[in-house]
């Protein structure tokens, strides 16, 4: 109502004229809203952009911070305690391995998984491929930094590494594996292992594999709060939930390289505000997930250069306590695996830009990424044949049943809801989904003892395929979460681990794969490709199969440069 | 006065005991445990493992001793360290706090700034085009989510003007202008949002002191407005007001985790939810209980301003 000031008089406007005016104006906004076309930014058929980008011919310069906005923070530094991405961003680059895969600048392209020397010049197996010998490069040095101040790194340095790996910590499956360690010079280790395995150079080359100090260890009695190695960049800060600087390395065992004077990572854990980094300038390069994201980037910063992921393995898909029913017989396995339509969800969620969903890297059983049909008669999108198989398992009016999961990214609930609507409509399967909390999430998973489903994941890391297969899905493997118990996979995967023959380990790989697919051991989901935008003047940053430079490929960075 | 303080504190002491059996109960119950975390990323979590590291931190103990433990660290302020990170809570802290403070200061500045002359002028010119105004500008702080905001604000600076504040805290020491330009833009955002309510606040009280009979005679005697308004009207509006400031103050020290996290400032929000999520029981309650004792604090002082603002007010 219009007051009457002191003054005495009236003024101003009254509520109903102030609502009539507010509405239309509301109205007007709407309509014009509206009548924009709203554009969406879908993919269609191949990406506009490049998949590789090879190593730059031009002589790489010296100097400049490449920077970067990371999701990830590492809760401690300790490589025995965790294996987590966060730590690994540069702990590759603080550390080496004895053995590593080829860089970007080495690499033919982007499905490149030869191995190279890292702090071994060379290796050798013996014919049964139980004793590796490994020949150490002279005259690298560990970090100038107390307490190693320095000094040489020998053989018995990387004997305390691994025994100590082998006693304590998340990597103790695979190293003890190692039944002794040999040092008979300061330059040769000689590695014992329980079974033969030829794979044993591959799995030294893993990204988590970084040899850490003794001196440290010992004075720390952990190696949480600090981290030293003989990498090309030194650790100089580390603030949680700020940023870890990391400076060249004036000593590092690969004259002229880094070409980098320093990498600064700045944790940023929202997703809008690493990418707003990244068009303000204060981030060189960002990861996406979709198509759109980019196109949005590129508004703003049309110069970006952007390499189109392309992933050669999911990490993630249904998991079923497949030693109980319903799940223990394949004909229920098979039928939801008919009964999910993987397409869309790569055309819905990932705007056509992802992978319909494998677990072992394509090429180390075949050229190019797998075709729908290659996946077999289980794995096409056949809702009524499904119905059928149910049926004959015995469900034909379906069933109920449970499924939890960990919001790792917002497009993994889309994918959940997807599954469920078409579980139910398809099969008459309900499925209650529980969202939980990471903590709950993960202990609940990794014990094992659940019931129902679960959308589960296989480790990051990995990119061996000893990793991929026998680790994740012998059935005695401690990191078979999927619970997958074949005897004909328990065999072929302890069988190809003792194949040197290249030809023969495709094939036993791709008998590894049918077998999979035809028994649904794993219900793979579809994963998006994803996009790495760079600034135009980043060079040799392009990501490599299961190595991508802003995660576990990180010491990809030593030969990064900046053009500018 | 002293005597009101002293019984204050001592019914403090009740309620932050009950505080403190609330938290630890609570993150007992919650599902999951740190250690899994900690220590099974590959699967590899053998019991004897698990046993043996669940011994070394007490968690093995009886609830009750981890309990009576627990509370004798803090009476002897060594709440010990981190499950997570295994680095001292009081280091963790000694980071987070300044951050949280100086955050929460400048927000509750801001809003303040915005809210006051806001919520006087929408009542001293009662639904005229500027009130109205204001109302619009209050609603839209309370109801516009913080996440939204903040993204919204983050996303067009990067978009329009190709600048963000810098990523990567700094402190006020360190670099008072970097740190000026890391923490205006989301204390605006937060004293936006605090702004709304205590607007409302000012403009709802302002307008019933201006009907007092003492401030009509203040008129009648031909006194400026502005003297009416501030001198007169206002300290006896605020009362209400001191009270609103003081809940909100309280809710900023305990961390506002939306804007830290969108803004990447490590400050006590940030602290206690990853702490939450992780299951680390020494953190969550140590930060809950210094939460606990500042908000026992807070009101005691908002108390206290009472008597200030209006001599009718006495303590005894």
């Amino acid at each position: 109502m219009p007051t009457q000031d002191p003054k005495g008089t009236y003024s101003g406007v009254s509520r109903r004229q102030f609502l009539r005016r507010a509405g239309g104006t509301a109205v007007g906004l709407g309509a014009l809203a509206l009548s924009r076309p709203i554009s969406k930014a879908a993919a269609q058929g191949a990406s506009p952009y490049t998949e590789w980008i090879p190593a730059n011919t031009k002589a790489p310069k010296r100097g400049g911070t490449l920077t970067r906005a990371s999701a990830w923070d590492p809760p401690m530094l300790d490589p025995r305690l965790t294996q987590s991405v966060g730590l690994y961003q540069f702990a590759g680059l603080t550390s080496n391995r004895l053995v590593r895969y080829a860089f970007p600048d080495e690499a033919s392209g982007a499905g490149d998984m030869s191995l190279k020397g890292d702090l071994a010049e060379s290796w050798s197996a013996s014919p049964d491929n139980r004793v590796w010998t490994f020949k150490l490069r002279q005259g690298v040095k560990w970090q100038n930094v107390a307490p190693l101040n320095g000094r040489e790194l020998t053989s018995a340095d990387i004997k305390y590494c691994f025994e100590a790996y082998a006693k304590e910590g998340v990597q103790t499956f695979n190293f003890k594996e190692i039944e002794g360690i040999e040092t008979p010079d300061k330059y040769t280790v000689r590695l014992h292992m329980q079974t033969p395995n030829v794979f044993v150079a591959h799995a030294l080359a893993e990204p988590i594999s970084i040899v850490f100090s003794r001196e440290v260890l010992e004075e720390d009695g952990d190696l949480k709060k600090r981290l030293i190695g003989t990498g090309p960049f030194v650790l100089k800060e580390h603030t949680r939930k700020v940023r870890a600087v990391l400076r060249r390395n004036p000593d590092y065992w690969d004259k002229g390289r880094p070409y980098l004077d320093e990498y600064i990572i700045l944790m940023t854990p929202d997703d809008a505000t690493r990418k707003a980094a990244f068009r303000a300038g204060q981030a060189d390069f960002v990861w996406m997930a979709s198509p759109s994201e980019v196109e949005a980037i590129r508004k703003t910063n049309p110069s970006a250069s952007v390499q189109a992921y392309h992933n050669s393995a999911v990490f993630f898909g249904l998991a079923m306590s497949q030693d109980k029913p319903p799940f223990n017989d394949v004909r229920v396995r098979r039928a939801l695996s008919m009964a999910i339509d993987r397409q869309k969800q790569v055309d819905t969620v990932f705007e056509g830009h992802g992978i319909l969903g494998w677990g072992v890297p394509y090429m180390y059983f075949q050229e190019k990424p797998l075709t729908a049909a290659q996946f077999g008669p289980w794995w096409q999108y056949k809702p009524a044949e499904a119905k059928k198989l149910l049926a004959e398992a015995g469900h034909p009016n379906g069933f109920s049943t449970t499924l939890f999961y960990y919001e790792y990214w917002p497009q993994m609930t889309s994918q959940v809801q997807l599954v469920q609507a078409e579980l139910k409509k398809n099969l008459n399967i309900d499925v209650k989904i529980t969202k939980l909390d990471y903590t709950t999430y993960y202990g609940r998973y990794v014990e094992s003892k659940w019931e129902g489903l679960c959308w589960g994941f296989q480790s990051g890391h990995a990119v061996g395929l000893d990793e991929r297969t026998y680790q994740y899905m012998h059935s005695k493997s401690t990191k078979n979460f999927f619970r997958v118990n074949d005897p004909q996979i328990d065999e072929l995967t302890t069988k190809l681990r003792q194949t040197p023959d290249p030809k023969e380990q495709r094939a036993i790989t791709k008998r590894i794969v049918d077998r999979e697919f035809d028994q649904v051991a794993r219900l793979w989901m579809p994963y998006d490709n994803g996009f790495i935008v760079a600034q135009p003047f980043v060079r040799n940053h392009a990501s490599i199969a299961l190595r991508r430079t802003d995660g576990y490929g990180s010491p990809h960075i030593a030969r990064v440069w900046l053009d500018k | 006065m002293y005597k009101y303080v002293l019984r204050r504190m001592f019914l403090a002491v009740p309620v932050l005991l009950l505080s403190s059996l609330i938290v630890f109960g609570l993150m007992r119950v919650m599902p999951g445990d740190a250690l899994t975390v900690l220590m099974g990323e590959s699967g590899n979590i053998s019991e004897k493992e698990l046993a043996k590291v669940r011994k070394e931190l007490r968690l093995d103990l009886p609830y009750y001793q981890q309990y009576g433990l627990w509370l004798w660290q803090m009476m002897s302020l060594r709440p010990g360290d981190s499950l997570l990170t295994g680095e001292p809570i009081t280091v963790s802290l000694r980071k987070a706090i300044p951050v949280t403070l100086e955050l929460a200061a400048l927000a509750m500045v801001l809003g303040l700034v915005i809210a006051i002359p806001i919520g006087v002028l929408s009542a001293t010119r009662q639904d005229t085009a500027s009130d109205y105004a204001g109302r619009v500008v209050a609603v839209s702080g309370l109801s516009f989510p913080d996440f939204w905001l903040g993204t919204l604000v983050i996303t067009f600076a990067a978009i329009w003007f190709h600048w963000i504040p810098p990523i990567g805290y700094t402190s006020l020491w360190d670099s008072p202008w970097r740190n000026l330009q890391q923490f205006l833009l989301p204390a605006a955002v937060l004293g936006f949002r605090l702004s709304a309510a205590t607007m409302r606040m000012t403009r709802s009280t302002v307008l019933e002191v201006l009907r007092e009979d003492y401030v009509r005679t203040a008129w009648a005697k031909g006194l400026a407005g502005r003297i009416v308004v501030y001198k007169h009207a206002l300290k006896n509006a605020l009362i209400p007001v001191v009270t609103v400031i003081g809940g909100q103050l309280g809710v900023l020290l305990a961390g506002a985790v939306v804007i830290e996290t969108i803004f990447a400032l490590p400050g006590m929000g940030r602290l206690t939810v990853e702490a939450i999520l992780y299951r680390d029981y020494p953190v969550v309650q140590t930060n809950v209980m210094l939460v606990a004792a500042t908000l026992v604090t807070l009101n005691l002082l908002v108390d206290l301003t009472y008597a200030w603002l209006d001599p009718r007010i006495r303590y005894s």
